[in-house]
């Protein structure tokens, strides 16, 4: 048998596929991408080496200012948020015996419908004449906000409008995984806790947080990549708009590299977003994931 | 001491058994976040059925009469039809070869034995960390020059490539976690290595399988990005792209739209609904293993 596994043969086999597929559609691509960082290319030319002149561009660049600040705030925003909400609905519904699994149910519906949709139907609904605003108006406030359209503030009101939306689509995820830790739980020693005095929230400090800890690195981790690689909703609920007041990395990458077809500039782009993607996830491994309990 | 334990003791049953004020509350409140999340589907649901002029002037009656005019119309002009077809193609292939030559890879790693392999772990797993968007432009490129782009087989490559990692990642756990002596005994019986991948061991782990197929394929019938960049035939779009195309800001026909949005999510709200509880466990564990 230990010659059938060792055999090199069917391990290639094995291997292949998945080994070429990642390499020439994902690694070559990557190493291509920060090649091109460092270029001249706007799509009808071939690309010509110009050094660090992209990244020169991107720092005065204003758009790029305003969509790293939208990235920072929404990845900042997302990670405490989904964290907060997450775990608050994640002890609720572990603490009620019925309906656990209807509650669940419909907290994480719209983690599986396409956010493309979702956008749009949340721009319609915060758009300036439909959804809340007929709402508003039937309660007789005459002059609503323009939600999406507002552009006053260091962070604009679109920016937190959509910065909601996603919590509310996207916040069934880190509640499932954070349900599926606490369920895990030995119930006897919330039940050791009791005798000697704990109060809920004392063995929810005590007990329940120390022991989901890991479990809050990886939601904390696929919230920050998530939130870093977000573009469905911001291009659907308002295109970076208005003014790119409500740009985000992603969007501005789409918009210079297939819009104004500056491929070069663009793969900057891409190159910061890659380098904060890994710096992000290291980060929050290192911090949050300290030491493992036995369960 | 025995007097308060069994104090403590009876209060963790009674806890049990009454409802108390503060389980009132937490149902209040969940009824309340609940009302948050069907209500944007309901209204969208309710509006697509009105004429574009109930809309402003009776915004949160029943429609008057219910139609299906808007429908019809979003389905032929949106090409919402065709655009259903080419995503479910698109899936359903990215699905059946990601989750072979995922498991072939996750096999590799987890029972052959050779040096490499923790190495070959890393590699796939480091495909988690990066975003699309770094490869957006070399792909495109790349694809353009072979004639790939435009066609649903460029688009097919991305998704699936896109999806080993995590099959790799979770399919590996499964493959691990079986014992050695089955392999032992289908070698004692002579089945080589790959009757013994195919018939053995890939049916043992139909779990991973489904969990994998369930989070690539929801995935896959999601992603907006690459498929607006890959496509711009009208016929070949997926049905995200076509949904973004027809509604926007510039269209005035809101009933019209709406019924758009419907058309595009409910396929996957009647899929939810039937195995709600089957799709968010199997979703789960996958995103726990990963």
């Amino acid at each position: 048998m230990d010659k059938m596994l060792r055999n090199w043969k069917s391990i290639i086999v094995f291997m292949l596929p998945a080994f070429v597929l990642f390499t020439v559609v994902l690694f070559i691509p990557i190493v291509q991408s920060v090649y091109y960082s460092f270029c001249d290319y706007k799509g009808m030319t071939d690309p010509v080496f110009i050094g660090f002149d992209n990244y020169a561009a991107l720092l005065s660049d204003k758009t790029f200012g305003i969509a790293l600040k939208n990235s920072m705030f929404f990845l900042v925003f997302s990670c405490v948020s989904q964290l907060i909400m997450g775990l608050f609905y994640a002890v609720l519904l572990t603490n009620i015996k019925r309906g656990r699994n209807l509650f669940k149910n419909i907290i994480y519906l719209p983690c599986v419908l396409s956010s493309a949709a979702l956008g749009l139907l949340w721009m319609f609904i915060f758009s300036p004449k439909l959804g809340i605003n007929q709402l508003l108006e039937s309660w007789g406030i005459t002059d609503p906000p323009l939600w999406l359209m507002d552009t006053k503030g260091f962070i604009t009101l679109p920016m937190w409008m959509i910065a909601f939306v996603a919590l509310w689509q996207y916040v069934g995820q880190s509640m499932m995984l954070y349900m599926a830790q606490i369920s895990g739980i030995n119930k006897s020693l919330y039940e050791a806790s009791y005798i000697d005095g704990c109060t809920k929230i004392q063995s929810f400090r005590y007990i329940t947080l120390p022991l989901i800890r890991p479990m809050v690195a990886t939601a904390m981790s696929l919230n920050a990549i998530g939130s870093l690689k977000f573009f469905d909703l911001i291009f659907n609920m308002t295109e970076g708009g208005p003014n790119h007041k409500s740009e985000v990395l992603a969007t501005h990458l789409y918009q210079q590299g297939f819009k104004y077809f500056k491929y070069g500039y663009a793969s900057a782009i891409g190159v910061v977003l890659l380098v904060l993607c890994l710096l992000v996830t290291l980060f929050i491994n290192k911090v949050v994931k300290t030491e493992q309990y036995e369960m | 001491m025995t007097t308060t334990k069994s104090a403590a003791a009876e209060r963790v049953l009674a806890s049990k058994k009454k409802i108390t004020p503060i389980q009132v509350v937490i149902y209040v409140f969940l009824v309340f976040v609940s009302v948050t999340y069907l209500l944007p589907l309901l209204w969208v649901f309710n509006v697509s059925f009105k004429t574009n002029k109930e809309i402003f002037t009776a915004p949160f009656a029943l429609p008057q009469n219910i139609t299906f005019d808007n429908y019809t119309f979003a389905w032929s002009a949106g090409h919402l039809g065709i655009a259903t077809l080419n995503s479910f193609i698109v899936c359903a292939v990215a699905l059946v070869l990601s989750t072979i030559i995922g498991s072939m890879a996750a096999f590799g790693i987890a029972r052959m034995r050779w040096k490499g392999s923790k190495l070959a772990m890393t590699y796939f797993l480091t495909g988690m960390m990066i975003p699309v968007h770094c490869v957006l432009i070399p792909l495109f490129t790349r694809f353009a020059s072979f004639g790939l782009s435009n066609t649903l087989v460029g688009l097919i490559l991305p998704y699936l490539t896109f999806s080993l990692p995590i099959t790799i990642f979770i399919m590996t756990g499964f493959f691990t976690g079986l014992p050695n002596e089955l392999i032992e005994c289908a070698c004692m019986e002579g089945a080589n290595i790959f009757q013994i991948f195919f018939k053995i061991c890939l049916p043992l782990c139909k779990t991973g399988i489904f969990v994998t197929g369930l989070m690539t394929f929801i995935g896959n019938w999601n992603e907006l990005l690459l498929a607006m960049v890959f496509i711009s035939d009208d016929e070949k779009k997926t049905l995200p792209v076509s949904l973004s195309k027809f509604v926007g800001p510039y269209n005035t026909n809101y009933s019209q739209m709406f019924a758009a949005i419907i058309i595009a999510i409910i396929p996957t709200v009647i899929v939810y609904c039937a195995f709600s509880n089957k799709i968010v466990d199997g979703l789960t564990a996958g995103a726990v293993k990963g």
